[in-house]
Formats: C-alpha cells, sequence, structure tokens
C-alpha cells in the first residue's frame, strides 16, 4: 500500500520560535495516524503544513503525491480540513454554510450538502440559522464541511472536543466510517482514549517527532512487561523467591500483591505461578498489568523533557 | 459522488457576502440611509446657505474668488444672476463630495466582512478549499463595490431630483459638466476599491468592526479637503487636476491591491490574524 502522506525534514520558525524540528513520517493509504503531543508542541503547525495552509521553513511535504507548498488548490481540492474551532457563518442556515463551502469544489453541492446533512441527523434543521446550534451540533456541521467533497485525506483537529459523550461517540462512529470508505485519516488529539481506540499508529511530537508506532509497541517499547499477582497474603520472603528465577528481573511488594517484571510474560507466567504455589504462596489472581496510552504518553513526554533539560 | 457544474468561486463568495450583509438591519440601513443622508443633507445646506446669507455676501466673503476661478473653467450661459451661477457651483461640487458614499460603503463591506471571518473563525476552513486569495479578494470587493457604486449613482439621481425640487431644474444642464461625469465613472470605482483595500488592511489589525471603521479617517479626510480647498478657492480641480487625481488614485489601488493581498496570504491569517 503506497503512502499518502510524505514528510521529509520539515521544520517551521516563527521568527525565532522553532514550532516544528526536523519531522519526518509517513502514513499509508486507509490509515487513521493518531497526532499527539503537548499544547504548543507543534500539532496544529504540523497540520497547517501538511493540509497546504502554510510552508514549512525547510524540508518538504506530500500528500496524494502532490506537494503541499507548490499546488495548494489542487491538494485543497482533495482533503478536508476539519479546523479546532468550528467556524460558521451564525445568519445563514447550516444548509447554507454547507452550499458555500461545497461550492467552492467540483461537484453537485446540493446533492452533497443533503447527503452529508442527513448522514449528520441534520437534515431537518438544516434550514435553521447556525447561531443557534449546540457545540455538538456545530462539530457535526463542521464533519459534514470537512467530508463534503469526499476528500482522500482527511485532517482533523480535535474532533471530540467538547462534545458530550454521545456526541463524541457519534463523531468517532463516523470517523471509522470514513477510514472504512478507505480515506486517509491524520488524527490531532488530546483525548488518548479515543486515539488508542481509533488510530492504526500513534505519532508523538514535542516540537520533533518523538515516535511514531502501533500503541501496542509503544506500549512494549515504553515499559517493561510486568506481571501482577495478588495473593492472599505475601512477604519478604515469597519475593525473595521469586526473584531467584532466572526470568525474573525485579520483584516489589505492595501488600499482598507481587509486582513482577519478568521476560516474555506469555511464556514464563506458568513457571512463575507454579514457583509460587510451590512457595506456598495462595494465589487470588494473575494478570500482565495493563498499560494505558496515557501511561505510554507521559513516560515518553517526561522522558523527552528530561533529555531536554539535560 | 455526482460531479457539479464547473466552481465560480469569484460569484460564489459575493453571494455569501450579500446575504449576510442584507440579512443584518444594522448593515442595511448604514448601507442605505447614509448615503442617502448625505445627499439630502447637501441640497439642505445649499439652500439654507443661499437663503440666509445670499448672494451678495457670499461672493464678498469667501465664494468670489473661487465661484470665479470657476467660471472660467467651465462655461454657462450669458445672462446668470449671481445667485444662479453660485447655485451652479455649489451643485456641482456634490460630486466630488458625493465621494464619501462609495467610501462608507466599501468600508463597511470590507470591514464587516473580514472582522467578521476572523470572529466567527471561518477564514481557515475557507483557505482549505480550493479558493485562490486573488479569487477570494476579488469576490469580497467586488460586493462591496457594486453596491458601493449603485448606491452612489442613486444619491446623485436624487440629488438631481432635489434640484428639480427646488425649482433650478433649467441649472441641471450646466451642472452636468465633463467633472461631474469623471468623478462619476471614474473617481467613484476608484475611490470604492482603494477604500475597499484600506478596509482589508485595517480589519487584519482590527478585533471589531468599529475599530476597523476608524480608518474611514484615512480616506474620509482627503476627500473632504477636495472639497473645502475647492469651495474655497484655494484649488479648483480642473480636467487636468482630476486627471492627475485619477491617476493618483490608480497608482494607490496598485499600491494598496498588493498590499491587501500580502496582507491576506493565508500563512499571514493563520498565524498573525489575533
Amino acid at each position: 500500500m503506497g503512502n499518502t502522506i510524505e514528510a521529509s525534514g520539515l521544520t517551521k520558525r516563527f521568527g525565532d520560535l522553532v514550532a516544528v524540528e526536523d519531522l519526518s513520517l509517513s502514513v499509508e493509504r486507509g490509515e487513521i495516524l493518531g497526532f499527539l503531543g503537548p499544547n504548543g508542541g507543534g500539532k496544529t503547525t504540523t497540520t497547517r503544513i501538511l493540509a497546504g495552509m502554510i510552508a514549512p521553513s525547510s524540508g518538504h511535504a506530500q500528500v496524494l503525491g502532490l506537494r503541499t507548498d507548490r499546488e495548494p488548490e489542487r491538494l485543497h481540492s482533495r482533503i478536508g480540513l476539519l479546523t479546532e474551532t468550528p467556524g460558521f457563518y451564525g445568519r445563514m442556515t447550516a444548509l447554507e454554510n454547507l452550499l458555500y463551502f461545497a461550492g467552492f469544489y467540483d461537484i453537485d453541492g446540493r446533492q452533497q450538502a443533503e447527503r452529508y446533512l442527513r448522514l449528520m441527523g441534520l437534515w431537518e434543521r438544516k434550514d435553521e440559522r447556525v447561531s443557534g446550534f449546540s457545540k455538538g451540533m456545530l462539530q457535526k456541521l463542521a464533519l459534514a464541511r470537512a467530508l463534503v467533497h469526499e476528500p482522500d485525506v482527511l485532517f482533523l483537529d480535535e474532533p471530540t472536543a467538547g462534545l458530550d459523550p454521545e456526541a463524541s461517540r457519534e463523531v468517532r462512529e463516523l470517523i471509522e466510517e470514513s477510514k472504512e470508505k478507505g480515506h486517509t485519516i491524520f488524527l490531532c488529539t488530546h483525548n488518548l482514549e479515543e486515539a488508542e481506540q481509533l488510530c492504526d499508529r500513534i505519532a508523538l511530537i514535542k516540537t520533533r517527532l518523538l515516535v511514531t508506532d502501533t500503541v501496542k509497541n509503544l506500549k512494549t517499547k515504553a515499559f517493561r512487561q510486568e506481571v501482577v499477582v495478588r495473593l492472599k497474603s505475601a512477604d519478604e520472603r515469597l519475593a525473595g523467591a521469586v526473584q531467584s528465577l532466572g526470568f525474573v528481573r525485579t520483584v516489589s511488594l505492595d501488600g499482598s500483591t507481587l509486582l513482577i517484571e519478568i521476560e516474555n510474560p506469555k511464556k514464563n507466567s506458568p513457571a512463575l505461578v507454579k514457583h509460587i504455589v510451590e512457595e506456598g504462596g495462595n494465589i487470588l489472581s494473575v494478570a500482565e498489568r495493563s498499560r494505558s496510552l496515557e501511561d505510554v504518553y507521559l513516560r515518553l513526554i517526561n522522558r523527552e523533557g528530561e533529555n531536554g533539560r539535560r | 459522488m455526482a460531479a457539479g457544474k464547473k466552481p465560480n468561486p469569484v460569484a460564489n463568495v459575493m453571494r455569501k457576502e450579500w446575504l449576510l450583509t442584507f440579512r443584518n438591519l444594522n448593515n442595511i440601513l448604514f448601507i442605505t440611509l447614509v448615503p442617502v443622508l448625505i445627499t439630502v443633507q447637501v441640497l439642505v445646506y445649499i439652500f439654507l446657505t443661499l437663503r440666509f446669507a445670499g448672494a451678495k455676501l457670499l461672493m464678498d466673503t469667501i465664494l468670489g474668488g473661487a465661484v470665479e476661478r470657476w467660471l472660467l473653467q467651465f462655461t454657462v450661459p450669458a445672462g446668470l444672476t449671481t445667485e444662479q451661477q453660485i447655485k451652479i457651483f455649489f451643485f456641482s461640487q456634490f460630486p466630488l463630495y458625493g465621494l464619501l458614499i462609495p467610501c462608507m460603503v466599501a468600508l463597511s463591506f470590507a470591514t464587516f466582512s473580514i472582522v467578521e471571518e476572523k470572529q466567527t473563525g471561518t477564514l481557515e476552513p475557507l483557505l482549505a478549499t480550493p479558493v485562490r486569495t486573488s479569487e477570494l479578494l476579488l469576490g469580497k470587493a467586488l460586493s462591496g463595490l457594486l453596491p458601493a457604486v449603485v448606491m452612489s449613482y442613486l444619491c446623485t439621481g436624487i440629488f438631481l431630483l432635489g434640484i428639480l425640487v427646488m425649482g433650478e431644474g433649467e441649472l441641471i444642464p450646466w451642472v452636468l459638466n465633463p467633472q461631474w461625469w469623471i468623478s462619476l465613472f471614474v473617481l467613484v470605482p476608484l475611490v470604492s476599491l482603494l477604500t475597499f483595500m484600506l478596509g482589508v488592511s485595517g480589519s487584519s489589525r482590527a478585533k471589531d468592526a468599529h475599530s476597523a471603521q476608524n480608518i474611514a479617517v484615512v480616506i474620509v479626510i482627503p476627500v473632504l479637503a477636495i472639497v473645502v480647498l475647492q469651495v474655497l478657492g484655494l484649488v479648483l480641480f480642473s480636467l487636468l487636476r482630476l486627471a492627475l487625481l485619477s491617476a493618483v488614485l490608480i497608482l494607490l489601488n496598485v499600491v494598496m491591491l498588493k498590499t491587501a493581498v500580502r496582507i491576506f496570504s493565508r500563512e499571514t491569517i493563520l498565524t498573525g490574524w489575533k
């Protein structure tokens, strides 16, 4: 499968401020890439460069084979952008707003506007001025605007920010539907749970690109693998006995629970359990310690912060 | 996806600008009522000045030199009374004074249009469409230019009607001198466009429409100065001087167009407009 987005050595400076530094990444066709990072970390600047809105200070990017800094109008006819703030003209109706934006593309605007307003559940309110719309309705309308010309690539900046859980779920379902249609999606979000749920891969940025990988691989890379053994009771003697096993790296005792860092948990867990039982341990449960994307994010961002201070 | 007819971005922008503008009562009143009031005010001033000051006093004080010079430039029939000469002189000032109308209308469109885009956050999604900056700017400029020119011509009609109502219809052929036509068909469009560009430039720094409209002073003062200078007889805008003024306006338009295009660049808007 070919790459839809290719960035090479992107750097963007605003005066003395370096917003993005030497960023290289690629996104395959039909992939959802989660683009995560702290506020001011360069997410929006990168998105704007990739969407052909601003030019990089150095480096270059191609989206759908088009140089983002050389052919922005051609690029814009094939991408959709959901901005962080869903800006609309308050004195115009939902339909008028959508028809206006659809009017810049070589499409049947009226047919497409109706299709997406229906899809977003806004058709019944098409003739209402958007000044009266809730944030969730505006966000859905903004998504309709980003999709109305059926773009090949979608850039979504915080698509569920400020939405209630029901509206968030609807928007997530729409993103998944877009992926199923083969759209490539570049998703900027602070919602790590959402990123974990939706994204094929995660890219982490803090001015520089820190890492790009699947959520599973990131977890493996960021944390050693640990097994949590809950016992009826545990003591230092039992912890020491577990530590003596060859595949065990560290053991820590927390009340009646042992936190055991081991190599290859899938292979070694049965032997570990057998040994604990033989040492008189009364096991209540055994589980691999699960790490969330949030744990991974904080670990990598903090590690970067420490490296930066050195 | 069904392909539609070829998009016309300029017409699309114009349609939206008019739709938004004419859904705002304040805008409608500003664009229609203020120009009419300016026009009626001129008629009332001329009527009151002649009624209470009298032709002789005016000629002996501030107007003598101006009317004399003016009559050397533009022919009027022999045998007119001094009062009639003054009336023709006064009526003939309207095209210059009336330049305030395209100033105000174009500025209203420019400032409301740009500031509203900033306030609603619509510029970024708009710039993510295939519309070119030049198309966007042209659409916005034309949406302000056309009403400005139409209102100017409409008010000119109202002014001429006012002359008829004042019982001075026989003077109209002498009022409609070349200065009048140059002003209407050359200066009005040029001033409208220049004002629009100034409005766009000023709005890029302004947080609301009122702040943006403060820049009106930049263009209104020179327009008023032209009228005052001519009425006081300090400068007579002969045809040659009007041609020069037009040339200067064309030059200023080119400079402001370049400035507006630079200010309206995507990068400046996205990273510099606050």
